[in-house]
């Protein structure tokens, strides 16, 4: 599935951590709706991972748990996710996920999620944290009935903004692969390699930020919710847009401040989903 | 560029009826709000885009798109088409590659027909670097003339859309293409080799550039 492209870190001959000890796990759960409630009708862990669903909330949360704390170089995480016709969910994860620096090898993590009919799946981890040289891949695919609603928000940070950490040596790899009714109907690949902060730094790339978040909705109304979505990005802090098409809305999202671009999706995906963000959200 | 291959100059021409000069890829918002204000800016924002934008996804798809119709095969072609299409980063960007994909398509079908544009038959909309792809194919042009003069037309127009906001002059827009003429060679080189796995990009304020201009209050561009 994975084809390394050329590394350049330089590679030290006797790796400090040996690949056997590298950490590879996941979850997988299905969802249901049921009398009441969607519930979890299957979950299975392995590794590190783990799914909790609290029990505090009215609409079925779980709860992704990487009990190992972050991920490093060579370490792989999956996470398969399915709906049942008519089931609704809310996907987190308990922090922030960090990215440690590698030492060559790359960081993996696979994303599937399945919606099927009349199902509604918000995704909304927490952002990923890339520390200086961190080599980092993901594939992220969804499959989605032509009446299902899917929101994705991803965010992720370049660095530690606690010790103004720089991000000067890396490569990130991000590809989604969206599908409405078989049809492929958002697709993107975003790459960072060699001097990330670098990149970043040009005009037409991030004029200088440090943070960037992606939401995409995929829903039988998304075209109608434009005026909707921009209203709600007017107060925000953050250098953001939104544009709708062939039945999906996108906003994209960048800033210098790492804590207002989080301030500002939380108010965004309240206001658009008309619910609170979920409790590990804080 | 050999006799043989004079038309792709033709078709890539400004009077070739795509309709090219409608579009400024987001240029227009990024000089309303001052990020391009000189032609060193201009040039900047360009490059960012040809090797690390738009372009080069195109760049990339154009070359899949080639193999594809060389090969007759009809199923990698609509993949790597509903691929383009999918990749388009806005409303206004899919407007962009769709239009000019379609009407490149069907000035080639009246003026310039050859037997492998059936290829696309299935296809309702085509995004434009695929339907180059598939002329440039059936006409037998090499995929790496193609490509430098695929990446030459893309930048000659932003170019053109600049000196109409008035960014630069019409001579500092030829020092611009002038100095990008490196970076669009070494990109159509690298593209040339490349494949779908090789996608992405970190142009990510020229694409919100492109989201944010379909607020822009006063507009002379499409995008």
């Amino acid at each position: 599935m994975f084809s390394d492209p050329p590394s350049e870190i330089v590679q030290s001959a006797v790796p400090l951590v040996p690949g056997y000890v590298r950490a590879s796990g996941g979850i997988r759960v299905r969802f249901a709706a049921t009398d009441r409630r969607t519930q979890a009708i299957e979950r299975a862990e392995s590794g590190g991972y783990r799914v909790r669903f609290p029990r505090i909330a009215e609409t079925c949360e779980a709860v992704l748990i990487n009990t190992g704390g972050g991920m490093a170089g060579g370490d792989r995480m999956g996470a398969e996710l399915s709906l049942d016709a008519g089931a609704a969910a809310v996907i987190t994860t308990q922090a922030a996920e960090k990215i440690y620096r590698s030492q060559g090898a790359m960081t993996e993590i696979g994303v599937d999620l399945t919606l099927g009919s009349g199902s509604r799946l918000d995704w909304l981890p927490q952002e990923m944290i890339l520390f200086c040289g961190s080599r980092w891949r993901r594939r992220l695919a969804a499959d989605v009935a032509a009446d299902a609603s899917l929101t994705i928000a991803e965010s992720m940070v370049f660095g530690r903004v606690a010790m103004d950490e720089i991000v000067e040596r890396g490569f990130c790899h991000d590809r989604w692969r969206i599908r409405r009714d078989g049809k492929l109907v958002f697709a993107e690949d975003m790459r960072l390699d060699g001097n990330p902060a670098g990149l970043l730094a040009v005009k037409a790339s991030g004029n200088g930020a440090r943070a960037l978040a992606t939401i995409v909705h995929v829903a039988p109304h998304a075209e109608q919710r434009l005026d909707e979505a921009r209203d709600l990005l007017a107060l925000a802090s953050s250098e953001c847009g939104a544009s709708a098409w062939n039945g999906m809305l996108v906003v994209r999202v960048l800033s210098r401040d790492a804590q207002g671009l989080r301030a500002d999706l939380v108010r965004f995906l309240e206001g658009f989903r008309h619910a609170a963000m979920p409790r590990s959200w804080g | 560029m050999s006799e043989l291959q004079l038309p792709l100059a033709v078709w890539f021409s400004p009077m070739f009826p795509v309709g090219a000069f409608a579009y400024s890829h987001g240029l227009e918002w990024a000089y309303e709000t001052g990020n391009i204000t000189d032609a060193e800016a201009l040039r900047d924002w360009l490059a960012t885009l040809i090797e690390r934008g738009a372009l080069h996804n195109d760049a990339i798809l154009l070359g899949a798109a080639h193999r594809a119709a060389l090969q007759g095969d009809a199923c990698c072609l609509a993949e790597v088409n509903e691929l383009a299409l999918a990749l388009a980063t806005s409303r206004e960007r899919r407007l962009e590659t769709t239009t000019q994909g379609n009407a490149f398509l069907l000035a080639i079908r009246k003026s310039w027909p050859c037997a492998i544009l059936d290829l696309l038959q299935g296809s309702e909309d085509v995004a434009y670097p695929v339907a180059v792809a598939v002329a440039a194919a059936g006409h037998d042009f090499p995929l790496d003339v193609t490509l430098d003069m695929f990446c030459l037309g893309f930048v000659s127009n932003l170019v053109s859309a600049a000196i109409r906001l008035g960014i630069v002059g019409q001579s500092e827009g030829q020092r611009v293409i002038a100095a990008l003429m490196p970076v669009l060679r070494k990109t159509g080189h690298k593209c040339a080799s490349k494949d779908v796995d090789d996608l992405g990009g970190s142009a990510f304020r020229s694409d919100l550039a492109s989201l944010k201009h379909e607020t822009q209050y006063t507009r002379l561009f499409r995008s």
